[in-house]
Parts: C-alpha cells; sequence; structure tokens
C-alpha cells in the first residue's frame, strides 16, 4: 500500500449544488500534492471530506488504506484549514499543549520546542496568540498539524492572505516537512507560482471536476503547450510577419520587438521555423525551447471548460 | 471523560482570559441582580417587615423569590451573553471545526462546550444568591424571627435553578452547534422574562408552587426532564456535517 490518499468517485451535493461530481486520484505517500482551483471549484469541499468533516454522498476515500472516520486514522493526519482555529488568549506553547492532549500525548513525548523551532516561532512561544501576525498564525497552525507527528498533512490554502516573505517562509518550513520529516503533503491552493515550486503531482479541479491530474513534468509534456522563443537581430517587418501568420502550423503566437513566439503544432520542429525564417534572411540570434507554465495550462483548461 | 474534562478547562480557561468580557459580563449581571433584589425588597420584604407582628411564612416566601430569581437571572444573563459570545467566537473563528478534525468525539465536544458557558455562570449565580441570603437577613435583621432560612430555598436556589438552566444551556449549545448560534440565543432570551414572570405569578398566587416547597423544585426538575427530553430528540442534529456546513 504505497497510497496515502485514495480518492476513487467521489460525489457530494450540498444544498441543490453538486459540488464534487465524481472526483478521483491518488496521492502517493511523500508527495507534495498540489490541488488547485478556481474559488467554489470544490477544492474546501474535498479536504472537509478527506478529514472526515462531510460525509461523501458516494465513492470511496482511503487514508493511508484506512477509514477516516476511525480515530487511529485521524491520529496519522495533520491539517491546516482555512480558520486556524487557534486560541487567541492561549500562547503558542499553550495552543499546542492544549493540542497534544486532544492527541492523548503526554506532554514529555512532544517536542514543543522543536516544533516552534521548526517555523521560527521559539522566541515568541510565550507571546499570546492575539498579538501574533498573519504569517505567524499560520506557521503555528502548521506546528500545531505536526504536534501528533501525523504522517499525512491536509492543507487549505495555508499561504492565504500573507505576505510574500511570509509565503516564502512557509513554502520553505514546507519542504522542509515533506523531505526531512519524510511527509506527505496535500495541499489545496490557488497560488499557481507556489504550486509550481513545491508540488511534485498536481490535480485540477473546476467545477466538481478533475481536469487535470497526475505529475508536473509529464503533464507539461503532454499538454504540449510549451512554445519555441526566437530572437532576431532585426525587427521583422510586417509582411514577413503577415506571412508567418499564414503558417499556421508553424503556430506564431505573439511578437514583442525583436522576439517571435511560436507554438508549433505537433510534428513541426524548432528547425522547421528556423529555416524557414533562414530562407526569409533573417538572422537569429538565440532559439530557445519554453515549457508551459502551469499558469497557462491552468488557463488554458479553464478556458477550454467555459461554456460556449 | 477525560476528554470532557480537558475541554471544559481549556473552553473556561479561555474564556476567562476575555478579561474585558469577563468584567463587562460580571458588572451587568451585579447590577441587574441588584436592581431586581432592591425591587423586590421595595415591594415585598419592606411591607411585611413593617407589620406589628412580620410573618416568618411570607418573609422566607419573599426570600425564596428574590433568591432563586437571582440565581436564575445571573444564570440567564450568563448564557445569552457570555455563552452566546464564546459560541459565536469559536465557530467563526475554526475552533470547532479545528476540534471536529481530531479524534475527540462530537458529543464531548458539545457537552464540555456547554459546560464551559454554563459553569462561569453557576460560580457567579450562586456567590450572588449567598449574597443576597446574607445581605437581605443583615438588612431586615429582626430579633424575634432570626435568621431567615428554609432548606426548600437552598434546593429551589442553589440546585433547581441551576439545574433548569444546566439542561437549557446543554440545548441551547445543541441548536446554535448545529445551526446560527442566533437561533439558541433567542430560545434563551425568550425563555429568561417568560420563566421569571412565570415564577413570580405562582408564587405570589397560588398556595402550591410556593418557593419554600419541595413541590416547587419537582416543577423545576420536571422542567429540566422536558428541556432533556427536547435535547435528545434533536441530538440526531448533531453531525460535523451539520456543524461544519453552519461555521
Amino acid at each position: 500500500m504505497n497510497s496515502a490518499i485514495s480518492i476513487e468517485n467521489i460525489k457530494k451535493t450540498l444544498g441543490n449544488r453538486e459540488v464534487l461530481k465524481g472526483i478521483s486520484f491518488t496521492v502517493e505517500k511523500k508527495d507534495i500534492f498540489g490541488y488547485l482551483g478556481p474559488n467554489g471549484a470544490g477544492k474546501t469541499t474535498t479536504i472537509r471530506i478527506l478529514l472526515g468533516l462531510l460525509q461523501a454522498d458516494s465513492g470511496k476515500l482511503n487514508i493511508l488504506g484506512q477509514d477516516i472516520n476511525l480515530s487511529e486514522t485521524r491520529m496519522k493526519i495533520g491539517f491546516v484549514l482555512d480558520k486556524d482555529g487557534l486560541y487567541d488568549s492561549m500562547t503558542a506553547e499553550e495552543n499546542l499543549k492544549f493540542y497534544s492532549r486532544i492527541y492523548r500525548l503526554s506532554e514529555a513525548s512532544v517536542k514543543f520546542d522543536k516544533l516552534l523551532r521548526m517555523v521560527n516561532l521559539d522566541d515568541r512561544a510565550k507571546d499570546k496568540v492575539s498579538t501574533y501576525s498573519r504569517g505567524m498564525r499560520q506557521r503555528l497552525t502548521l506546528a500545531r498539524a505536526m504536534v501528533h507527528d501525523p504522517e499525512v498533512l491536509v492543507m487549505d490554502e495555508p499561504t492565504a492572505g500573507v505576505d510574500p516573505s511570509g509565503q516564502i517562509e512557509i513554502r520553505q518550513i514546507m519542504l522542509d516537512v515533506a523531505h526531512r520529516e519524510n511527509k506527505t503533503i496535500f495541499l489545496s491552493s490557488h497560488n499557481l507560482d507556489e504550486v509550481q515550486r513545491i508540488c511534485n503531482r498536481i490535480a485540477l479541479i473546476d467545477r466538481g471536476e478533475i481536469k487535470l491530474y497526475g505529475n508536473l513534468e509529464s503533464l507539461r509534456q503532454k499538454m504540449g503547450r510549451g512554445g519555441v522563443v526566437i530572437k532576431t537581430t532585426k525587427i521583422i517587418p510586417e509582411s514577413l510577419l503577415a506571412e508567418l501568420k499564414k503558417l499556421t502550423y508553424l503556430g506564431l503566437k505573439e511578437r514583442k520587438e525583436k522576439s517571435l513566439i511560436f507554438s508549433p503544432r505537433k510534428g513541426t520542429g524548432v528547425s522547421d521555423i528556423i529555416s524557414f525564417l533562414a530562407s526569409r534572411d533573417i538572422k537569429i540570434e538565440e532559439a530557445v525551447k519554453r515549457e508551459a507554465s502551469l499558469e497557462e495550462m491552468y488557463a488554458a483548461i479553464l478556458k477550454e471548460a467555459e461554456p460556449s | 471523560m477525560k476528554n470532557i474534562r480537558l475541554l471544559i478547562i481549556a473552553s473556561i480557561g479561555n474564556n476567562l482570559r476575555l478579561k474585558t468580557v469577563g468584567i463587562v459580563f460580571i458588572i451587568v449581571t451585579l447590577v441587574i441582580a441588584a436592581l431586581l433584589v432592591i425591587l423586590f425588597c421595595i415591594l415585598l420584604i419592606e411591607p411585611a417587615v413593617s407589620t406589628a407582628s412580620p410573618d416568618r411564612a411570607d418573609l422566607e416566601l419573599y426570600l425564596g423569590l428574590i433568591m432563586y430569581s437571582t440565581c436564575f437571572l445571573t444564570l440567564g444573563v450568563n448564557l445569552n451573553s457570555y455563552g452566546f459570545q464564546s459560541m459565536t467566537r469559536e465557530k467563526t473563528r475554526g475552533n470547532i471545526e479545528s476540534l471536529l478534525a481530531t479524534p475527540i468525539k462530537i458529543k464531548d465536544i458539545w457537552i464540555a462546550k456547554g459546560l464551559a458557558i454554563f459553569i462561569p455562570g453557576l460560580v457567579i449565580g450562586e456567590i450572588f444568591t449567598l449574597i443576597t441570603l446574607i445581605a437581605v437577613n443583615y438588612i431586615y435583621f429582626i430579633p424575634g424571627t432570626g435568621f431567615i432560612i428554609n432548606p426548600w430555598i437552598v434546593v429551589n436556589s442553589f440546585i433547581a435553578a441551576p439545574l433548569v438552566y444546566l439542561c437549557l444551556g446543554l440545548l441551547v449549545y445543541l441548536i446554535g452547534l448545529t445551526g446560527k448560534p442566533a437561533t439558541g440565543n433567542i430560545i434563551a432570551q425568550i425563555f429568561l422574562p417568560v420563566m421569571i414572570n412565570i415564577v413570580i405569578q405562582l408564587i405570589l398566587h397560588t398556595n402550591i408552587l410556593t418557593s419554600t416547597s419541595w413541590s416547587f423544585a419537582t416543577a423545576n426538575i420536571g422542567l429540566a426532564l422536558v428541556i432533556i427530553i427536547i435535547t435528545f430528540f434533536l441530538q440526531p442534529r448533531l453531525t460535523k456535517e451539520k456543524i461544519v456546513l453552519s461555521c
């Protein structure tokens, strides 16, 4: 059993709205799994189902091969929800101690100092949480999620509302947790840059359906939405530009001063573009193959999904 | 049980640390309770004491009414203000949702949180009631009559009234937890004046349900039972899904 989370054909209707329309995916152990989607796509509902806060109408859900409703399974999951749920009147250390007791751990068995150091809050351990910034609260929530040393961490937009430096700090902590502590991370986010930086596998959900799912690198190749950027020594004349546009197989997308951006069709290589330009006496300074960014893939999929 | 105890201690500690709320609650309750006691003393005790030969039974009846009302009012104000505030805060800030994602049982959360909002009111209510007992006896001390007290006054004020509010607190917390906290609060707000009015009418205008009788204690226990039965029938609503979707 290598999968940490296995979801199979999960459906959920809330009120009259079918929020999840039979979603399926698997998160392998030690994955940092990015769960992307626009607002209202069903991300939070999925997380709530994963944590046993909502019951799926149909489908199968397994966490580490077990039912989520077992208290034994809950002991193996840490969570960061959209609302932090911290006790403002308690200090950081008291919040962690409170949750350690909830998980029935003896205080001696939990290394609170280590946890607070891990999230860079060791110097503020005795301060009340009400005095913390949003970023500090999120870091403390991360420490709280780790208090019982879970195998899987489920996080709902942990960097939302945090300033850029705070986001970098939280991302670094997540990476440390995943790599040093060998945890599986399920990260729901709409921060594409964040997902691109730290996740190895992703699923994209839109209107309750999984639109894209798999390894980020292979998805890029599969989607084939990369392109070729060709820098020329002089600005391309308009007449040639019109000619290039007519050759749809070359897939000219954009011109920026001396640069041309192509998204060639399958079967058309960089060499075809270069030879065409050379035949028109255009000198090429540089030709770079560019991979599709997650943002481009995301935008393309959401555009495809738009009702015509 | 261990989890319930842990949650009660944490919740009470957390509520008490919100000093402003605590101080405002105590001051408001003290003012309302003092006004009520003064009003009852002027309307009931003063005329009874002013007679040539004060009747001890009458004085006990009036004192019982004052003590019961003081305790009932304090518990009511606590549930309406402190309890409601605590419930709303914990739901909106995600404390409840976070607890639901842990191995802790949903019923443990409900009972613990219900008790956590009841206990501070109980402590303050009992203290105010005790102060009322001593103050009224001190102010209206009649050498021939002595210290006015009756076992049923103690039972009704210190046990029966809190029992009703304990059951009501659990019901209100159940409703607030699975729906909007304001719905629970409305029930508590309607309950307080209606009950005080009924109690005054019963005590002053009937000879059976008096504040110095066992029948009044039985009526309170009966009311508590009715609330428990309603709570029992509403218990199936207590699901994680209902709570989470109402947060």
